[in-house]
């Protein structure tokens, strides 16, 4: 037949052109598949309190600046206070201050990072130099936590091992040495020496120790303060060691065994022995990290997409990079559907509806989206029962219909906003005509053809909801969507053979059972 | 040709009979019950009689004031299907109230309801407004009387060109609530295209050999006038330029064969009926 040699056609355009272009792509960034998948990028925001008293009020901390290892993509203050961040030394300082400050004062600087895991060959055979450039002074120098000079320092290294040798193997003894130690929790600053008598310690004495022996062997080094990233919420900061190589700065983390790299999840915010606040005395100070992460277009992905660059367009536009994602995920979440209905014959409420559900449930979790759904169509088929009550024409009692959904789902996130149930308040997120039309077919299904076809449909309305979540929300198709968007023509390459495939679904081998003369 | 090569699942319905046979365009000449109806008469197919025609809430007083005395009806929306707003009224208690099909009484202010909710859409795939029709109760004859009295059991045929290619007969049962439909607990009968003979009844999708309500015998009854009957179906198929079809007839004790109406997505329970697949007959032809 004509019609199937042009689909067929069609099919074979859609899954050529998508690897040619892809294949292009990757020819003229002259950059493997990897550089253009999408990166996790890491939303932290540093949260600060304080009680002003009315007076003048300061607060310090560090902002993270861009390097190898980690690259500040945009940054903002939230807050009353006035914020300004300036360059001092090796570090960028963010401070917070103001003439007259309130109690109950809160303020955030916000910043998104792409980090990358680093790794460092240390060349070997590379002698501890004689002499260095003046500046590296201060990180051969001894300070009251740092006690290079002190004979038990001597005496650990050479327990360890690094009083001889190349600067590598040196450094790794130290490492060995200081990673053997024992992990403890402790609060405040420990110093060099303490760590060394008490033989643990948590991640700044041993930090402190690290650098004392680098020192003391001749090697310079110095204290890297930030934070693990995670998400969550936290106030726990971090701080490892930086020893110099041959001209370069080498990380290494005693504390959680990295010697001569650093993970992705490190993120550098300050060098040198700082505390990663100072404040005012007397202002009832508090701080926390509130740390999310994302997967994000890669930078030469973006490029690629020229006039098509849609993530300029979302930027310029101020839309959440999260909507695009979910725009671009909701072709597959379709195609998941398309196989439900066709292939399996699942039945379900409105076609597209649990793509939709499953794409709002991208922001609760499944749990609280299924949950919020079941809540939502209960409250609105109720509603639904009762305008029929009323005898009233069927475009007015949609109307209600869809007001109910409205003000059911505003009032099913002030209860979960009231109780504490961040995700649950999210349902006002949830598509709400779709939502209406839905429940309308819900309570008709029940009415007409009895409460068992109707929960039939609903289960099948739910098993696709999380066909689509799973799919939608699949790390590694986003990581392909994301990186490679022309994958869409694949999804609709797939559509194309779907729509003229005229196979059994599976349902009706049950449903055609007696036809067959297969006698259930 | 293994057996399940021989049947068609809705993908194959749609994509080698609808999509491939019945031009969309074409869907309203017989999605809408009063095009349709204006057509099949042009050819000279014969139908119920239409007694009124509401186009819009305007002639809604009209129409109600014209049905109050009359003593059966049957009010449909025209753009309606499977049966969804179709009201079977009579026989009439006092002017301005009847009985429903079902027992229930029906008076003047619900009807303007249903009638004002057809108007609006409520029973009309999506449709935003709608048409009502309205036409006598057809009183079923012969053994369609005799042996399925208590609803309208009615006659499918399925067309392929013109061509009937398979037939089954509809009938209610109590537990279906006098509804004909098939997944409500409705018998289907195979009948023998050649000689309108039927050859298996169904319920649920199990054989069965006698009606569940009054223990008639259902295997082997002839329909009456079979011959005209298929040559109405051909007609009735000829009418609109659509290649697959199935053609709803009833038999009227005085009229005989009736055509109810035209579907341009037909179903596929006829196959359960039949116990076989729609291609077996296909190659027949
Ligand atoms: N004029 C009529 N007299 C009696 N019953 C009717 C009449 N028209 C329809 N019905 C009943 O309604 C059912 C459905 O009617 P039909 O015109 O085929 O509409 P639908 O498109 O909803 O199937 C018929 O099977 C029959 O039982
Ligand atoms: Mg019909």
């Amino acid at each position: 037949m004509r019609r199937d040699t042009l689909v067929r056609a069609c099919i074979a355009a859609l899954l050529v052109l998508p690897a040619m272009l892809a294949g292009a792509k990757m020819a003229r960034f002259d950059s493997l598949a990897e550089d253009l998948l999408p990166r996790r990028q890491y939303d932290v925001a540093v949260q600060v309190g304080l009680d002003g008293h009315g007076e003048a009020a300061r607060v310090r901390t560090f902002a993270p600046r861009s390097d190898w290892h980690q690259q500040v993509v945009s940054e903002e203050s939230i807050g009353p206070l006035p914020f300004s961040t300036s360059d001092v030394g090796l570090n960028r300082e963010a401070v917070w201050s103001g003439g007259q400050v309130p109690d109950g004062v809160q303020a955030e600087y916000r910043f998104s990072v792409l980090t990358s895991d680093v790794v460092y060959a240390l060349p070997e055979g590379l002698p501890v130099p004689a002499a260095y450039p003046a500046a590296l002074a201060s990180d051969l120098a001894a300070t009251e936590v740092v006690q290079v000079d002190s004979p038990e320092i001597a005496a650990a290294l050479t327990l360890a091992g690094a009083d001889s040798g190349d600067i590598a193997s040196r450094l790794t003894a130290i490492h060995t040495f200081v990673e053997g130690l024992g992990s403890r929790p402790f609060k405040g600053t420990t110093d060099a020496l303490t760590t060394l008598r008490l033989g643990e310690a948590s991640c700044n004495g041993k930090s402190r120790l690290f650098v004392a022996m680098a020192r003391a062997a001749g090697i310079p080094a110095r204290l890297v303060g930030g934070v693990i990233l995670e998400s969550g919420h936290k106030r726990t900061s971090h701080q490892w060691v930086e020893a110099y190589v041959a001209g370069h700065w080498v990380p290494y983390c005693p504390t959680n065994g990295y010697a001569a790299e650093l993970p992705s999840t490190y993120l550098a915010l300050y060098r040198g022995d700082e505390a990663l606040f100072r404040h005012t005395s007397d202002i009832d100070f508090d701080y926390a990290f509130d740390i999310h992460t994302q997967m994000v277009p890669s930078p030469n992905a973006r490029q690629t997409m020229g006039p098509l660059n849609l993530w300029a367009l979302f930027d310029r536009v101020g839309l959440p990079f999260a909507l695009l994602r979910t725009l671009l995920m909701l072709p597959a979440g379709a195609l998941v559907v398309v196989f439900f209905r066709n292939v399996v014959g699942l039945p379900t409420f409105g076609t597209f509806l649990p793509a939709l559900i499953a794409a709002a449930s991208g922001a609760t979790g499944l749990a609280w989206g299924l949950v919020g759904l079941l809540i939502v169509t209960l409250g609105v088929v109720l509603v639904r029962a009762l305008v029929q009550r009323f005898g009233l024409l069927h475009s007015p009692s949609l109307a209600i219909l869809l007001t109910a959904v409205v003000g059911w789902l505003l009032l099913v996130s002030l209860f979960a906003d009231a109780v504490g149930l961040a995700s649950l308040a999210q349902v006002a997120l949830f598509p709400i005509a779709v939502l209406a039309i839905a429940a309308e077919r819900l309570y008709l299904a029940w009415v007409e053809r009895g409460p068992r076809d109707a929960l039939r449909d609903l289960a099948g309305t739910l098993v696709v909801i999380l066909g689509c979540y799973v799919v939608m929300n699949s790390l590694a198709l986003q990581l392909i969507v994301l990186g490679f968007p022309e994958v869409l023509l694949v999804i609709v390459a797939a559509d194309l053979y779907l729509g003229r495939w005229t196979g059994i679904r599976v349902s009706e081998y049950l449903r055609f059972r007696p036809a067959m003369g297969v006698v259930a | 040709m293994s057996r399940w090569s021989s049947l068609f699942g809705m993908n194959r319905r749609n994509v080698e009979l609808v999509h491939a046979r019945n031009p969309r365009r074409y869907y309203p000449l017989v999605d809408d019950k009063i095009v349709a109806k204006e057509r099949l008469v042009a050819v000279g197919v014969p139908v119920p009689a239409t007694l009124a025609v509401c186009e819009g809430l305007r002639d809604l007083p009209a129409l109600l004031e014209g049905l109050a005395d009359q003593e059966s009806f049957v009010i449909k929306p025209s753009l309606g299907g499977g049966g969804h707003g179709i009201l079977v009224v009579g026989e009439r208690v006092e002017p301005g109230c009847w009985r429903k099909a079902g027992g229930e009484i029906l008076d003047l202010e619900a009807l303007h309801e249903h009638a004002a909710n057809i108007l609006f859409g409520a029973f009309s795939r999506g449709a935003m407004t709608d048409r009502i029709l309205v036409e006598p109760r057809v009183t079923p004859g012969g053994v369609y009387a005799e042996m399925w009295g208590d609803g309208l059991s009615d006659l499918r045929v399925i067309t392929l060109e013109r061509q009937p290619v398979m037939a089954m007969v509809r009938v209610p049962t109590a537990s279906s609530e006098g509804r004909a439909n098939l997944h409500q607990g409705g018998l289907g009968l195979a009948v023998d295209l050649e000689t309108g003979r039927v050859t298996r009844a169904v319920r649920n999708g199990r054989l069965i050999s006698r009606h569940p309500d009054n223990g008639a015998q259902l295997e082997g009854i002839c329909l009456p006038a079979w011959q005209e009957t298929l040559d109405v179906a051909r007609r009735a198929a000829g009418s609109v330029p659509l290649g697959y079809l199935g053609v709803d007839i009833v038999h009227d004790k005085d009229l005989g064969p009736l055509v109810l109406e035209l579907n341009a997505r037909p179903g596929l329970e006829i196959q359960n009926v039949h116990g076989r697949g729609l291609a077996s007959f296909l190659e027949a032809l």
